[in-house]
């Protein structure tokens, strides 16, 4: 169970000042380099920059190596822009996992997003062995146990010998929620475990059946899942129509409803079109109750970060309050 | 069953190239369910392999035989003259069978004819599919008597993943089920559903391969 | 392996629902006169290991005739028997032995003519190259 408050901040990241304010709260996405080009990010970070609460930083997504999370989000925090780095538990156990947190955290990261991963079939090394040593509900739970029980998964403390001191990693804890995946009826009791292993708050996957998604939403309220949990609603703004029909066809647990196309279809500038769209939604999204901000995954197309937010009304940030304990 | 697949015919024949006198040996057991080292498959191996040296003009003898398990070493009896004549003995066991035969028979030049897949069973003739990974702790009355750890792509205990759809699994939806649909199936048709709200805990691997080779010992049925 | 083919001779597996009957009337016919029958109860009772076999005693090539698959009195006999012939072949290819020595027809009781045809041109085959 978490609740968030500016009182008793559990990391004091930017991210969680916003949330626990009740500030409608923006995260993009950085996706690192398929190499070891450190400009790559500084360049991504600066278009994001003062546009957003914080960006989450992918962990090898869609099994494609790239430089790793937790390098990538310290970069970017050097760049200006707070990292949500993500864990996923395909190619981690426990023991790589808890070490990575503390590593994290010592180079001043405060946000952790947890995830199962996609299985490496789908990436560039298909013949690799996985991991999956937990499931994305059980990182939760650990990275909680680390922080508020102050213990690793095995019980141990978390302290260099028994006379030292306790220094746990006070991290914010994210997960991930598809409301269109099957099967439908338990996607909000998926979500309910997670609140219940202790996640902070949830980004969804892209949102096009709007629909579905206040379906998902009322399902969420009924549980009173929205206050114990942050929820950011995904969007992805639609570049092309063959990005649209890319997003229709190809992508597993995604439903794209007609209108989409059918508007983007008459639109003479498809960019322009695909950005009001998105805008719109945005709007529309900060009307359902228990939406506390929205996940902006402008893919491949992160330097239109800005004009979205602006035209959103998004910007500027609001400044929260800065905590007293978390550093 | 142990279920497995005959390797490739070139893969076998490579194997078997440098040996004049080779004895095909066929397993009476789960290899012969899966219909790939059994007596049958045993004899079109050999012929093949026969009709193959001809072609070539190559003089060696091919020999068959079929016991009834090559996993104990009691049905080994009847084939030991066999074994002990052959230069090399290609199994058509399973990797239980074909290791142990060379265990029996440590002088003996034993080659593996299967590759071997997984523990499963017969949907249909022809048709097989994995049912269990010998995790070493068996977890399905939490599950409604469907094991996540096997037929989860990736064993989840707290699924299902994004990547569930129409009730296949991501990884592959033309032949993949996604084992969290048949959870959720299965529980909400015995009336258990409720039960999926728990948390399941990390689980311990050690009992299965993690925790190295498995070993039972029974001292109460040792004799 | 106790039996042995005659050299150069073919082995006609032929169905006595169907392909047997046919042969009845053109017993004696001179197209025939290289060919072994040997009469099953089903053309499914054919075993590719059974095909393989018989190549190895000696066969020049075998020839397994079964009622037309729609019409099969076993209903899916001789579809199986399509497929066991079709395994046979791609033994002989992994083999290294040409395929084209095993092969599947469908002619029916009344098709005595037809049989004839089959065989003379199975016959022919087995003179030419290879064509598998």
């Amino acid at each position: 169970m978490s609740t968030l408050s500016l009182e008793s901040l559990k990391s004091g990241s930017r991210l969680e000042r916003v949330l626990a304010s009740g500030a409608f709260a923006v995260t993009a996405e950085l996706g690192p380099p398929k190499s070891a080009d450190v400009a790559l990010i500084a360049t991504k970070a600066k278009h994001l920059a003062g546009s957003v609460d914080a960006a989450n930083i992918t962990d090898n997504q869609t099994a494609i190596v790239r430089m790793s999370s937790i390098a990538a989000g310290y970069l970017a925090l050097q760049g200006g822009v707070e990292p949500v780095i993500q864990i996923t538990c395909r190619d981690r156990n426990r023991i790589a996992i808890q070490s990575d947190v503390l590593g994290a955290y010592a180079l001043g990261i405060r946000n952790i997003l947890c995830l199962t991963g996609d299985h490496q079939v789908f990436g560039n090394h298909p013949t690799s062995k996985n991991v999956y040593d937990m499931d994305s509900i059980q990182l939760i739970a650990m990275l909680a146990g680390m922080r508020d029980q102050k213990t690793f998964a095995c019980g141990d403390e978390i302290r260099n010998t028994k006379k030292a001191p306790v220094v746990e990693p006070r991290i914010l804890i994210g997960g991930a929620e598809n409301p269109f995946g099957d099967p439908f009826e338990f996607r909000d009791q998926r979500l309910a475990k997670k609140a219940s292993a202790g996640v902070d708050f949830i980004q969804t996957q892209c949102i096009y059946d709007m629909d579905r998604f206040v379906e998902f939403m009322k399902r969420v309220r009924n549980r009173g899942l929205h206050h114990q949990v942050k929820i950011l609603a995904g969007v992805t703004p639609l570049k092309s129509m063959g990005m649209a029909k890319h997003m229709r066809d190809n992508v597993a647990g995604l439903t794209v409803p007609a209108y989409w196309l059918e508007r983007l279809e008459k639109a003479a500038d498809k960019p322009a079109e695909g950005i009001r769209m998105c805008v719109e939604q945005i709007e529309k999204l900060r009307e359902i109750e228990g939406v506390a901000g929205i996940h902006l995954m402008a893919i491949e197309w992160e330097e239109k970060v800005p004009e979205i937010a602006k035209a959103a009304g998004l910007l500027p940030r609001p400044e929260p309050a800065t905590s007293q304990g978390a550093s | 069953m142990i279920t497995a697949t005959r390797k490739p015919f070139a893969e076998i024949a490579a194997l078997l190239e440098p040996f004049d006198r080779v004895l095909v040996l066929g397993c009476g057991t789960c290899v012969t369910v899966c219909m790939a080292g059994g007596e049958k498959e045993v004899g079109i191996l050999a012929s093949t392999l026969r009709l193959a040296d001809r072609e070539k003009g190559r003089k060696r003898e091919v020999l068959e035989a079929t016991i009834e398990r090559q996993c104990d070493r009691e049905f080994f009896d009847v084939v030991r003259e066999k074994i002990e004549a052959a230069d090399a003995v290609l199994s058509m066991a399973c990797g239980v069978g074909a290791q142990f035969a060379g265990e029996v028979f440590p002088d003996a030049m034993v080659l593996p004819g299967l590759d071997t897949k997984f523990y499963g069973t017969t949907l249909e003739q022809g048709v097989w599919s994995e049912r269990c990974s010998g995790c070493g702790t068996c977890v399905i009355a939490d599950f409604g008597g469907v094991c996540p750890v096997t037929r989860c792509s990736k064993s989840l205990l707290n699924g299902p993943c994004g990547g569930s759809a129409d009730g296949k699994c991501e990884v592959d939806p033309k032949t993949i089920d996604c084992g969290w649909q048949l959870i959720y199936d299965r529980m909400t048709r015995l009336g258990i559903a409720d039960r999926l709200e728990k948390v399941q805990p990390l689980k311990d691997w050690s009992t299965g391969h993690h925790g190295g080779p498995g070993k039972i010992v029974r001292e109460d049925a040792k004799l | 392996m106790s039996a042995r083919v005659a050299p150069a001779r073919i082995t006609a597996l032929l169905c006595e629902n169907s392909a047997w009957k046919a042969y009845l009337d053109v017993a004696g016919a001179p197209e025939l006169a290289g060919i072994d029958v040997v009469r099953l109860p089903c053309s499914g009772k054919t075993e590719t290991g059974l095909v393989l076999r018989m190549l190895e005693a000696g066969s020049r090539g075998v020839l397994v005739v079964g009622c037309p698959k729609e019409n099969c009195e076993y209903v899916r006999g001789s579809d199986r028997a399509d497929r066991r012939v079709a395994s046979a072949r791609a033994a002989l290819a992994e083999a290294g032995v040409r395929a084209d020595r095993v092969r599947m027809e469908f002619v029916s009781s009344v098709e005595s003519h037809r049989l004839l045809a089959v065989a003379r041109d199975f016959a022919a085959s087995l003179d030419k190259e290879a064509t598998t």
